[in-house]
């Protein structure tokens, strides 16, 4: 018997709205979705039974149907009870993936930076954005499970972003503020945010990344970020994720970094009901650093996947990678940690921690480093530890007269803030922890 | 005199199924310092944190009243903030977490309690640093991680460090003394005696005499097997001293 099975709507949407995509940005791009599209329609939705994919079920993503994204009326009053859209920096805002220049300002930003919505950056900076893409790729890397399907994807819808760009000698003294706010209101909708950074040489840069939602309707955000760190270049990203509880979040973060260059990528994970972030940065300059560090907490029946991966291609760096994941009730954790040390990077020196702390017996977490050194004079550790919070210090505060529930807040935010050290944003940093610590309540 | 600070009536309890505490029996009034001595394994400890509220232990018998109150139904937050410090016999160290922010955190816990407000981060910061200054403690250890690192005596210190800023009314030192070289020791004895006052009592519980020598105590209770066998002045302790918890242990041997 041959059953017929209706395609997911993340693939029929394709045809429907392909007109309507081919109007955004050059000719050459209507060929590029398709051939994208044409990819991930071969492989589909991934289940378990995929390598990249073991501990985390897309169940829910498989079973719902997601519109195309649609525009929403965000008011800046909404966004009052959101701190972390207060923050004092240049400011990109989108909703539900299209761009929201009512709730964007940069003013003030210096003349030579580029911060612009796809709309303008295709237009005015063809040259640069016809690079897209050219990062945000395993081809060629090393990796016999590599799997690149939700870039695809994210390729496949690629309409509106967020464009940066940081000429060579410049330091940016305030952070950047990619906002992507969300209002699924008016039905479930799948929306592909995109991000392109360029870090010139020797320029600075933070950079924030925030995805968040006004109301907790179901919603599919499949974001792909791009970053390039030229020589001796700095970039501070640091992404809060706080999705909607009943959103599904999937994100593929590709860093490229070249000689001399510092990229810190600081990840806080909040939101979403499953998520999946996925961090790979390509080495490929000597005297690098590389420093990755996520905290994500998980409450209720909440899944966070995060997925890192280091491709060391040249000798003499360094990477620093420290996750720490919080899971109470029945939340599901899953971190799986790719260090690959190529044949001719020697001197490399790369360390991994993660670590797990369950706060109740129902909580899970699947931890998996995994190194792949083909070099000899190599130094790589990697530890991953799981645990509970520990009684005698939970009684010893509460001996002070601490409440039980600040004691348990207060050592839960001891155990995450090491993931938040490298923010040198301050307000940023002290507003990560109060959420952590409401959280936590 | 009113009503007794605290107020132990025939106190049995039991960690899983081994019995501990076999009917203590035990009243300090504000004002007064008793001395609690016995050989080891006679339930000092166990004593002690019962009193602070530890759950690994289980109350089969008899009551606790502080001020009056019910102790054994308050959380350990509440007794905290209600006045009753423990001085741990093993300091835990939190890492992560601050000196002053623990410090700051517990002030302010207990004055939110007491219904006042927060204290402000500055007069906060020159309160702490007079008491640490008593103390002889080295105020680096302000920005420290809870207890992480210190020496065994800096621990101790920092115990009774706590004990002045929170300025309890009723306070219990767990072998306060165990691990401390004399100098220390009587940096701790200072600490503790300059908190002397008619408001406050305190317990001391000790296996040595030699604390006493410097927090001179109006009471001594020795707690045999679980019960208090005997009480008298500070003499007592000096006889125990002299002759060694074996001499009291027959005695109790002989008159069962």
């Amino acid at each position: 018997m041959i059953t017929l099975e209706k395609p997911h709507s993340l693939i029929a949407n394709f045809e429907t709205i392909e007109g309507v995509l081919s109007l955004f940005g050059p000719a050459s791009l209507l060929e590029w979705r398709r051939s994208n599209f044409a990819r991930f329609e071969a492989v589909g939705i991934p289940t378990t039974r995929d390598e990249e994919f073991k501990y985390l079920s897309l169940r829910v993503l498989s079973e719902s149907q997601y519109q195309p994204a649609y525009g929403a009326t965000i008011y800046r009053e909404d966004l009052d009870a959101h701190s972390v859209c207060g923050l004092d920096a240049y400011t990109l805002a989108f909703i539900n993936g299209q761009f929201a220049p009512e709730l964007s300002n940069i003013a003030g930003l210096p003349d030579s930076v580029i911060v612009a919505d796809f709309e303008e950056a295709f237009e005015v900076h063809s040259e640069e954005m016809s690079r897209l893409g050219s990062i945000a790729t395993l081809e060629g890397k090393l990796g016999s499970t590599n799997d690149e399907r939700f870039v695809w994807l994210n390729s496949s819808y690629l309409s509106e972003g967020a464009f940066v760009s940081v000429p060579a000698g410049v330091v940016v003294e305030k952070p950047i503020h990619l906002l992507f706010l969300n209002d699924a209101g008016h039905g479930a909708f799948a929306s592909h945010p995109r991000i392109f950074v360029q870090v010139g040489e020797n320029a600075q840069v933070k950079l924030i990344e925030t995805h968040l939602a006004v109301r907790d309707d179901p919603y599919f955000a499949n974001a792909v970020v791009e970053i390039s760190v030229s020589e001796n270049a700095i970039l501070e990203h640091t992404k809060v994720q706080l999705e909607g509880s009943n959103a599904i979040h999937i994100a593929n973060t590709y860093v490229h970094q070249r000689s001399n260059s510092t990229y810190t990528s600081n990840l806080a994970t909040f939101g979403g009901s499953v998520t999946r972030s996925e961090i790979n940065a390509f080495v490929d300059g000597e005297h690098t650093e590389t420093w990755l560090n996520g905290a994500y907490l998980g409450k209720g029946e909440q899944v966070h996947d995060n997925h890192t991966r280091i491709d060391h291609a040249k000798p003499n760096c360094h990477s620093f990678e420290v996750y720490k994941g919080i899971l109470d009730d029945s939340s599901i954790g899953v971190f799986n940690g790719k260090i690959f040390v190529y044949e001719d990077a020697q001197k490399t020196d790369a360390k991994q921690t993660n670590q797990a702390l369950l706060l109740s017996p129902t909580a899970t977490i699947n931890t998996k480093p995994q190194l792949e050194i083909f070099a000899d004079d190599v130094k790589c550790t990697h530890g991953a530890t799981i645990g509970q919070l520990r009684e005698d210090a939970l009684f010893y505060l509460r001996a002070r007269g601490i409440p039980g529930a600040e004691a348990r807040a207060l050592l839960v935010y001891a155990f995450a803030a090491a993931a938040f050290e490298r923010i040198s944003i301050e307000p940023l940093r002290n507003l990560l922890e109060s959420m952590l610590r409401a959280r936590m309540k | 005199m009113g009503v007794p600070m605290l107020e132990i009536r025939n106190l049995c309890a039991r960690i899983e199924e081994k019995e501990i505490l076999n009917g203590v029996n035990l009243t300090v009034n504000a004002g007064e310092v008793h001395a609690i001595m016995g050989p080891n394994g006679s339930g000092k400890s166990t004593l002690a944190s019962i009193l602070a509220g530890r759950s690994d232990y289980e109350v089969t018998a008899g009551s606790v009243k502080y001020c009056g109150q019910d102790l054994l139904e308050m959380d350990p937050e509440v007794r905290a903030a209600e006045g009753l410090f423990l001085a741990f016999q093993y300091p835990v160290e939190i890492p992560g977490v601050s000196n002053t922010y623990f410090l700051r955190a517990a002030v302010n816990a207990i004055r939110k309690h007491r219904g006042e407000p927060e204290m402000d981060p500055f007069k906060f910061m020159k309160f702490i640093r007079l008491k640490m200054e008593q103390l002889q403690l080295d105020d680096k250890l302000l920005s420290r991680s809870v207890n992480e690192g210190f020496s065994g005596g800096e621990k101790k210190r920092n115990e009774i460090f706590q004990m002045a800023v929170l300025e309890p009314k009723m306070c219990v030192l767990d072998e306060t003394d165990s691990g401390l070289d004399i100098d220390a020791l009587r940096v701790v004895a200072d600490g503790v005696n300059s908190l002397r006052s008619p408001e406050r009592g305190f317990l001391v519980i000790t296996h040595y005499q030699r604390l006493l020598d410097y927090i001179v105590p109006d009471f001594v209770h020795v707690l045999v097997g679980g019960k208090i066998v005997q009480s008298g002045g500070k003499e007592l302790a000096l006889e125990l001293e002299a002759k060694g918890y074996s001499w009291i242990e027959e005695q109790v041997a002989a008159s069962r």
